[in-house]
């Protein structure tokens, strides 16, 4: 593996910037990785070869002649495939979108563009999102660059294993129920979670919109920092972007002493679920390491963290039936050839074109929006959605953070299936609205890596970079070691 | 759920299901009727459903008609799988 892809995001910023190594020689290295070890790990759908490397050179000439350059000018990434890119396709890993064409650029996109970012390819997930292990893409399957026996997790899983891998510095995903975080946990990255509305949606493929966010996956804390503070700010095209200017989350990272000034809450029903042995044991000792550190370590109580995965369940499949239901294979899309009239064709066309998984939380998600199931389960579950927001601001007033393993089980061999209890910690943000941030802290279990996942109170992002960032520095996790491929 | 209510759902939500897929629908379906049991537990008088986590208000601009470029409107309509001229070519929505 080439020494160049050792060099974390924010350094080869610096040193691209003083003309110490060139863009193109990093894109190139990226390539042969990707080349040389993505028939075993499957992280792409597709590569943008040619482009990134015109662009890479551009980017390099701006710089040599002294112009205007942007803030990430020449630095490759890898970008989920659920978010546009203006005259690329977008599948979503879905065979709906086979032949789609992005006709205008997300958001982040377009704020990726402006600061000179190099879009290496297009990364794999499970089908629109849905799934914890990338095994519902209808393309291919990733495996976990650690064991490739093993799923890399998912829906993100993608962008988790190309960056675990060494393939790209950094890359999007996207998170609706853990989907940035459990990947990124699985795969011994860090992984970003903003607050609800702090990160523009437009372009992205709607899952559930009232829980979906993008976010980042990254090698350490700062990378992430880096690329939020890119991405994050207002934005009118997405009506739940909150009127916010984008934050320098950088610049405020370094906080040396923030562990001293912070209280941080484990819950207490992290007793009442099966962990892992070796995670419990690794999340222990980063407890211990942080009171070593200063921080007031507190038990918190929320009892509502039982209903958590099934009222994420119900609500997160009404939001799906709701938003595929746009999907009609008339405006774009796939459309069947064999149909009789206009209800066949909608019907033979989601047939032939969506998976099990997405088909199977449609017909779930339609009947509990239902006359008969309405009340009693969708209503139900967001009036427990208000009863688990209050308990968890009851418990940020004993605490700034709430600290947790990142998932309650180590990755599993492909086909196996994860419990449904696994994310839970971190489908809590995403109920609540809270920004997550998951930190690589050890390795379990024959060499595979876990993490550990502090959830801050809304709007604390700052401060939760600042934290994950010092605990980073304690954690005691080699982020200089890459799988061997 | 009951293959009849399956088969009204598929229809509502206009997804074919073939008579052979029908059992693991039901099976799995209802597995996920059988988990979320758990919210008829606590106690929720007097609480409001959450909808959203923002505390956002609607804002309002003149609804002013913007025409797009024809090069817009033309890769809007491209991404369709059949146009004609400047509309989208469906199937018949009345039958015989």
């Amino acid at each position: 593996m080439d020494e160049i892809l050792k060099v974390k995001a924010s350094e080869l910023r610096t040193k691209v910037h003083s003309g110490e190594i060139k863009s193109v020689n990093i894109i190139e290295a990226c390539l042969t990785r990707i080349k040389g070890t993505d028939f075993k790990v499957k992280a792409f759908l597709k590569l943008s070869e040619g482009r990134s490397l015109k662009q890479a050179a551009h980017s390099d000439e701006k710089i040599e002649k002294g112009e205007k350059y942007g803030f990430l000018e020449g630095i490759p990434i890898g970008i989920k495939d659920n978010i546009m890119i203006k005259g690329e396709s977008m599948t979503s890993a879905s065979k709906y979108l086979e032949n789609y064409v992005s006709p205008y650029d997300a958001t982040v996109i377009e704020k990726l563009k402006e600061a000179g970012a190099v879009f290496v390819g297009r990364t794999n997930m499970d089908e629109f999102a849905m799934g914890g292990s990338t095994e519902t893409s209808a393309y291919q399957k990733t495996a976990n660059p650690w064991d490739i026996r093993c799923i890399p997790g998912g829906s993100s899983g993608g962008s988790a294993a190309a960056v675990s891998a060494g393939m790209v510095p950094f890359a999007l995903g996207s998170d609706t129920g853990g989907s940035i975080r459990q990947p990124a946990s699985f795969c011994g990255v860090v992984g970003y979670k903003p607050s609800y509305g702090l990160i523009s949606r437009y372009g992205a493929c709607a899952l559930a919109s009232s829980f979906d966010q993008i976010g980042t996956l990254s090698k350490n804390v700062k990378d992430s920092a880096l690329l939020a503070s890119v991405i994050s700010g207002r934005d009118y095209r997405d009506p739940v972007c909150e009127p916010r200017e984008g934050i320098d989350y950088v610049s405020y990272i370094d906080s040396p002493d923030v562990l001293k000034t912070i209280k941080i809450g484990v819950p207490k029903q992290l007793l009442n679920y099966k962990i892992d042995a070796e995670i419990a044991k690794h999340f222990n000792e980063a407890v211990e390491k942080l009171k070593l550190s200063g921080t007031e370590i507190v038990e918190i109580d929320v009892a509502a963290y039982k209903y958590v995965p099934a009222l994420y369940k119900v609500i997160m499949c009404a939001e799906v039936s709701a938003n595929i239901a746009t999907f009609d294979g008339i405006r774009y899309g796939y459309r069947t050839s064999s149909s009789k009239n206009l209800n066949d064709e909608y019907a033979k066309s989601r047939a032939e074109s969506l998976g099990y998984e997405v088909k199977k939380r449609i017909l779930f998600g339609t009947y509990v929006l239902g006359a008969k199931n309405y009340y009693k389960c969708y209503h139900q579950a967001q009036r427990v959605r208000t009863l688990f927001i209050n308990q968890i601001t009851d418990a940020y007033g004993k605490c700034d953070f709430i600290f947790s393993p990142t998932t309650l089980q180590m990755p599993v061999k492909f086909g196996e299936t994860l419990m449904e209890e696994c994310d839970i910690f971190l489908t809590a943000a995403n109920l609540a609205g809270l920004p997550g941030i998951t930190v690589p802290c050890g390795f379990a279990n024959s060499d595979m890596p876990m993490g550990v996942h502090f959830m801050g109170s809304r709007f604390s992002d700052v401060k939760l970079f600042q934290v994950a960032n010092a605990f980073e520095k304690i954690s005691g996790f080699d982020m200089n070691k890459y799988p061997e491929l | 759920m009951l293959k009849e209510e399956l088969e009204t759902i598929a229809f509502l939500a206009r997804i074919e299901i073939k008579e052979d897929e029908k059992e693991k629908y039901l099976t799995d379906i209802n597995k996920m009727f059988d988990y979320i049991e758990i919210l008829q537990e606590p106690d929720i008088t007097n609480l409001k459903p959450t909808t959203h986590v923002t505390e956002l208000r609607n804002v309002w601009r003149e609804d002013i008609l913007k025409a797009s470029p024809k090069k817009v409107i033309d890769m809007m309509l491209n991404s369709s799988p059949e146009r004609e001229g400047t509309f989208y070519k469906i199937k018949r929505v009345i039958s015989d």
